[in-house]
């Protein structure tokens, strides 16, 4: 009697464990079907107005072929990779890491002050960001006024001669909290009795850092580079605003051009296209992250 | 099969803001227009007891997004589109056939037929236009005045207004031209930029100087309109560099051009009549007195490009409308709604208020809008407009001309930009539905 009380009530039974699974089950499901409906939409010519809205037709991979024929798709690819190359990777991450190792074992006012500020650039809307920063780097901007103009140089239009520059910096400014509170934690979980023996066997620093640190929160990195990766390589807000994918098509990544594509040239069906050469993509990075996760042998 | 497709594709998102539409009553609009829709809100709610929900969004991305709540079926029952959608929006079923409750509208017969024509599909009307416009070249006469040019400027040919242009420059003002380019005002630069320069590039015969070559049944994927027009973008934004392209591009683009006339830093703007209000507020809250605003700024006309048989000066014009969404709940509602906002009192102070260009004759024949100082002088503009080429498909024309532009800015030759133009239109409509005029 006493053993049945302090069972699980959770394991109480298959029902039970269904009703609980509900939630779960149905996020799942919508997530395959709308992801089935993208699929099958990219195999149409299908119209968000006009008369291809109602007799839109089957034209079997004519719009996987248009990724490869027209221009749009490879350039707006080839500005994606190095949106998320530089401002994911080498901003976030490089960044987040090298911030979390340098204010380890640190307290007071000045990791405060850092963790505040990495913060507030996280926690701001992507909306209110973009404006910030196109205030900041205008003509007659923050960065002119202050820096470029004391020094003596003419002030500098950056978003019209360095756009890309200036929507990675932003994305790095916005982004490496994330990267800096993930590491911060990771670095955490390695044991300081194992640093403590190695500096004991005679282990210089950088010995420490590449035998022991890095091989130990190796997963922590490939979850970290996953995540970031995903969310950059598919990041459309921050950039929409600050240039539209400007000027010309400098700044014009593969979300702004799926949602020009879809909503404003209104063919769904090459959107969708699109988005299932995205979701290919993103898959493909994901299962190397995913290898990286592996323990090697 | 069709409405699942569209309702799962574009919309769950949409689906949260779905509540409000079971209210009695809902609208969507722009909020550059609030001082017309507003008003007539208020006083349908006092008239008939009933709420309305309305929505209000800003100006960039509107266009967009009623396209798509129209698609998944989640508008609102009342909504303002622009006037070249409208036969997309009914072609596709989305818009309702106003025609009989039309005919029970007493105010309706004073609406002037042209303008009723592009609100209209397979002839029936499927919403009523709030106003139409003219095009023109608006210029900062303090800018000029620093820049030594003579006023009123009076531009004979394109090559004027870069001269002009590069006079500004010099004197250190940095948006000295203006062109709208680029996706992201969207229609915005096809009809104040694309299109304006287009119909003064070429003479108007055989539809020489249009995207339509309507007597061939077919679109124009090269000509030496397009050139020029492609051509002009070049010298503005690439050779000369009159203007830094960023300006299309900006966060808030409307708020970027206040800014730069406020600083002094925009010579010539190519835009419309809406501007009279718009370059300071569209709702015309605070703005300084017609007299002081003419002070502050000029137009003149678009001329033409000086090419020959080119026409001297150019206009198109285009305009918004309110249409009610087929799939309304209650059409009797909605449509009482849109009579209350078109109601005469409110729609001719707002027509007048702000020195919109009206579409009805009891309002224009009115005494105080006869009077009105400035659409006396734009209404002589509209003697020799002429509209949008709207045929089916136009929507994907307009955006095929702005990514043209787009990659002019990027540096793309006038022969490139032609190309990929004209492969656009193959690819859209089937080779033998595009010619070339050479």
């Amino acid at each position: 009697m006493r053993s049945q009380d302090i069972r699980p009530w959770l394991a109480s039974g298959g029902p039970l464990l269904f009703v609980a699974a509900l939630p779960a089950i149905l996020l799942v499901g919508v997530l395959l079907y709308f992801t089935f409906w993208a699929l099958a939409f990219s195999f149409t010519d299908l119209e968000t107005v006009g008369a291809k809205a109602v007799n839109w037709s089957w034209v079997g991979i004519d719009n996987y072929v248009r990724l490869f024929t027209r221009k749009g798709f490879l350039e707006s690819l080839w500005v994606t990779l190095q949106f998320t190359f530089f401002s994911a990777i080498v901003g976030q991450c490089v960044m987040g890491f090298l911030l979390a190792v340098a204010l380890r074992g640190k307290t007071g006012r000045l990791r405060a002050l850092v963790e505040v500020s990495l913060m507030l650039g996280w926690l701001l809307p992507d909306i209110v960001a973009a404006f910030l920063w196109s205030a900041t780097t205008s003509e007659s901007g923050l960065l002119n006024q202050f820096i470029v103009i004391p020094l003596g140089f003419d002030p500098i239009n950056f978003r019209n001669d360095y756009a890309l520059t200036v929507v990675i910096l932003a994305n790095v400014w916005k982004g490496t909290a994330w990267s800096y509170l993930l590491f911060t934690a990771a670095l955490d979980s390695v044991p300081r009795e194992v640093l403590e023996a190695a500096t004991v066997d005679g282990a210089t620093s950088r010995q420490r850092m590449w035998r022991i640190v890095l091989p130990m929160i190796r997963p922590h990195i490939a979850t970290n580079m996953l995540f970031i990766t995903i969310w950059t390589f598919t990041y459309f807000s921050l950039i929409f605003a600050m240039t539209g994918g400007g000027p010309g098509n400098d700044t014009r990544v593969l979300a702004i051009f799926l949602y020009l594509q879809s909503f404003d040239v209104h063919k769904l069906g090459y959107g969708s296209a699109i988005s299932v050469a995205m979701l290919v993509i993103v898959g493909g990075l994901s299962l190397i992250y995913l290898r990286l996760l592996k323990e090697p042998k | 099969m069709k409405k699942y497709l569209l309702a799962s594709g574009a919309g769950l998102a949409m689906l949260c803001q779905m509540a409000p539409a079971f209210a009695d009553v809902s609208i969507m609009y722009p909020d550059w227009m609030s001082a017309l829709v507003e008003p007539g809100i208020s006083n349908f709610e006092a008239a008939s007891g009933q709420k309305v929900n309305a929505v209000k969004m800003p100006g960039d991305g509107y266009e967009q997004r009623v396209a798509v709540d129209l698609a998944a079926g989640t508008a609102p029952d009342v909504v303002v589109v622009d006037s070249f959608m409208v036969s997309e929006l009914a072609s596709a079923g989305y818009l309702y056939d106003l025609d009989d409750k039309l005919a029970g509208w007493d105010q309706f017969k004073y609406y002037m037929p042209g303008l009723l024509d592009v609100a209209s599909y397979d002839g029936s009307v499927y919403a009523l236009p709030t106003d139409t416009d003219v095009r023109m070249l608006w210029y900062d006469k303090s800018v000029f005045e620093k820049a030594g040019i003579e006023m009123p400027w009076a531009p004979k040919t394109w090559d004027d207004v870069i001269a002009a242009a590069e006079k500004i420059k010099a004197a250190g003002v940095e948006n000295a031209f203006v062109l709208p380019a680029g996706t992201k005002q969207g229609e915005a630069a096809t009809m104040q930029g694309f299109y304006m320069a287009l119909l003064g590039a070429d003479t108007p015969t055989d539809d020489r100087n249009r995207l339509r070559a309507w007597d061939k049944n077919a679109w124009i994927g090269d000509s030496p309109a397009l050139r020029r027009t492609l051509d002009l973008y070049k010298t503005v934004y690439v050779d000369k560099e009159l203007t830094p392209a960023s300006i299309n591009y900006e966060t808030d683009v409307g708020a970027a051009i206040r800014e730069a006339i406020s600083k002094d830093q925009l010579g010539i703007l190519a835009s419309g009549s809406w501007e009279f209000s718009c370059l300071w507020d569209c709702n015309g809250i605070n703005i300084p007195s017609a007299e002081e605003r003419n002070a502050t700024l000029g137009w003149t006309p678009w001329p033409g490009s000086g090419a020959e048989g080119a026409p001297a000066t150019t206009n198109i014009s285009g305009g918004w409308t309110l249409g009610v969404s087929a799939k309304a709940a209650d059409p009797d509602a909605a449509f009482g709604l849109l009579t209350s906002i078109f109601d005469k009192d409110n729609f001719a102070k707002w027509t007048i208020g702000e020195h919109r260009m009206g579409v009805r004759t009891d309002i224009t024949e009115s005494a105080e809008y006869t009077s009105d100082a400035f659409l006396a002088e734009a209404t002589k503009l509209a003697a020799t407009t002429t509209g949008r080429d709207t045929y089916p498909g136009y929507a994907k024309v307009t955006t095929a001309v702005q990514e043209a532009t787009a990659a002019i800015l990027d540096g793309a030759s006038v022969e490139d930009a032609i190309a990929e133009y004209k492969a656009t239109l193959e690819d859209e409509f089937g080779a033998e539905a595009v010619i070339t005029f050479k």
